[in-house]
């Protein structure tokens, strides 16, 4: 079930002061930024999230190394690499899912808009709220299509104007055209790529910043995935999307910026799209990318 | 290693290349010993056997199109079938240029200019497509930059025969006594040879395309393509 069902109505997450100037950056997290391939030109792009030497640990396991990594505004990032590289344990830790995991613990600092997500001021039900996520397998509620769309929105007291805050929503993902007719029947009678999209108008119904998206077409077909796929490249009009994909392909068609996790939870390279998948920097992401092993 | 079937694909590729490269160099030849022996036959096989270069110009042209519709290649990958699209194009118009050599040695019926050193000139062109070639096998981007240069050199070599020939038909002084048959002989005689040189400078071009798809697909660097 959706970490929407958790929400309360905890407001912004703006009280944390502890974070560091992007000017405080230490020499060490400089160096493992070079050694991601940083691109020159994300310089000068407005960064919504940045890792400073980010890990993510399982009990005594480290399931990610240090990252460093600067995320731009409304731009399409997408994370790919082999299975259990650590790139969905990144992902998570964006807006904190990996709190629900008990034995899951971090290190280093994860900012959105120049706050640690990670301070103690911080509230995670605001957080994602900000910070929205679409997961493999589309989950909707056992509701009406409206219900789903408008849960959150009244959950945060969010409720004049219901009507259009949920035709909004649907329309821009993207699925007012096929549903309008019919709000109020079960979103459990919708096809596979309906409920993902409307899972998607879900969770930008509270206007967030960021959606994180975790292979999101993985389950759907082919004529559906196009239409995710469409869709992701509107609403990063609007919204930063950061997006997990073992569909290199679908990597290469759909994003701005390519980050890559080898094994070992490493992030090896990060950088335009354009340049990841025409001559990357990196020898084992070449050799990855060709299929040459994962 | 993953996608071995892809990657064995790729490797016979780039052997089809390398042998498409080696039948329009050995028709290169052909042409040239066609035109310096006025051997017709010869001439008429250069002209015939043509069609096995289109034949084969096709058949890795449909490989490189399978490849990037059916593998969707992607980095060294995807250079590495970019160029060699482009590379057999260039090898097909080399092929072209020695049915060309064919087809002037049948038309010739005596030489004019014999100063002229077609055959040098040709033997310049056709190492550098050789050069060129070994480049791609070996991945050697020095040996691109250098074949770039050698182009300069061939470029002036048919400047200068040109240069020559038009020279001298402007000095050719013709009498009373002279036919508007010889006349008309003399002229095409004349084209023949200044479109065999302008032949022979472009197969040094076609060999600059292949040392310059080679750079980029070796190092991404697009430093040589125009």
């Amino acid at each position: 079930m959706s970490d929407d069902t958790s929400m309360n109505e905890t407001p912004t997450i703006e009280t944390h002061t502890e974070a560091k100037s992007t000017d405080d950056r230490s020499p060490a997290s400089e160096a493992d930024a070079d050694v991601a391939g940083m691109d020159d030109q994300s310089i000068g792009e407005e960064t919504v999230i940045e890792a400073r030497d980010l890990s993510v640990f399982y009990g005594d396991e480290r399931a990610l190394q240090p990252v460093n990594v600067e995320i731009p505004d409304r731009q399409v990032t997408a994370i790919i690499g082999p299975s259990g590289c650590g790139k969905s344990t990144f992902l998570r830790s964006i807006n904190r899912m990996n709190d629900m995991i008990d034995v899951a613990r971090v290190d280093g600092e994860l900012l959105f808009r120049d706050t640690n997500v990670y301070g103690e001021a911080v509230d995670p039900v605001a957080l994602r709220r900000a910070i929205g996520m679409v997961f493999q397998k589309p989950n909707p509620f056992p509701k009406s299509i409206y219900d789903n769309v408008a849960y959150g929105l009244r959950i945060q007291g969010k409720d004049d104007d219901l009507d259009e805050q949920v035709e909004s929503a649907l329309r821009r993902a993207a699925l007012w055209d096929e549903v309008s007719d019919r709000l109020g029947e079960s979103a459990l009678d919708m096809s596979g790529g309906q409920q993902q999209r409307l899972c998607i108008a879900r969770a930008i119904a509270p206007d967030p910043e960021v959606i994180l998206m975790d292979e999101p077409a993985s389950a759907l077909d082919p004529v559906a995935t196009s239409q995710i796929e469409d869709l992701i490249e509107e609403l990063a009009r609007d919204y930063t999307v950061v997006i997990v994909t073992h569909n290199m392909q679908q990597a290469a068609r759909i994003s701005d910026k390519t980050m890559v996790f080898l094994t070992g939870g490493e992030l090896v390279e990060f950088g335009d799209t354009s340049r990841i998948f025409e001559n990357p920097d990196n020898q084992r992401v070449e050799d990855y990318i060709t299929g040459k092993f994962g | 290693m993953a996608r071995k079937e892809y990657q064995k694909r790729l490797d016979e590729l780039r052997e089809d290349v390398l042998y498409m490269g080696e039948v329009v160099q050995e028709r290169m030849r052909m042409g040239l010993t066609a035109l310096e022996s006025k051997d017709e036959t010869l001439a008429d096989e250069v002209i015939t056997r043509d069609a096995e270069i289109n034949e084969l110009y096709l058949a890795l042209e449909r490989e490189c199109t399978d490849l990037i519709a059916l593998q969707q290649p992607v980095a060294g990958d995807l250079r590495f079938i970019a160029a060699s699209f482009k590379i057999i194009t260039d090898l097909e118009r080399v092929g072209d240029l020695a049915t060309n050599l064919g087809k002037y040695t049948k038309q010739a019926e005596r030489d004019v200019y014999p100063d002229v050193d077609v055959q040098g000139i040709g033997a310049f062109a056709l190492e550098m497509v050789e050069d060129a070639m070994e480049a791609y096998a070996a991945e050697d981007t020095d040996a691109c930059y250098e074949i770039d240069e050698r182009d300069d050199e061939l470029d002036a070599m048919c400047e200068r025969a040109s240069g020559f020939v038009v020279r001298d038909l402007i000095e050719t002084e013709l009498t009373e006594d002279t036919t508007d048959a010889e006349i008309e002989r003399l002229l095409a005689d004349v084209s023949r040879l200044l479109l065999t040189i302008r032949d022979l400078e472009r197969v040094g071009d076609h060999a600059v395309n292949v040392a310059a798809r080679t750079l980029y697909m070796v190092e991404n660097d697009d430093a040589l393509i125009y």
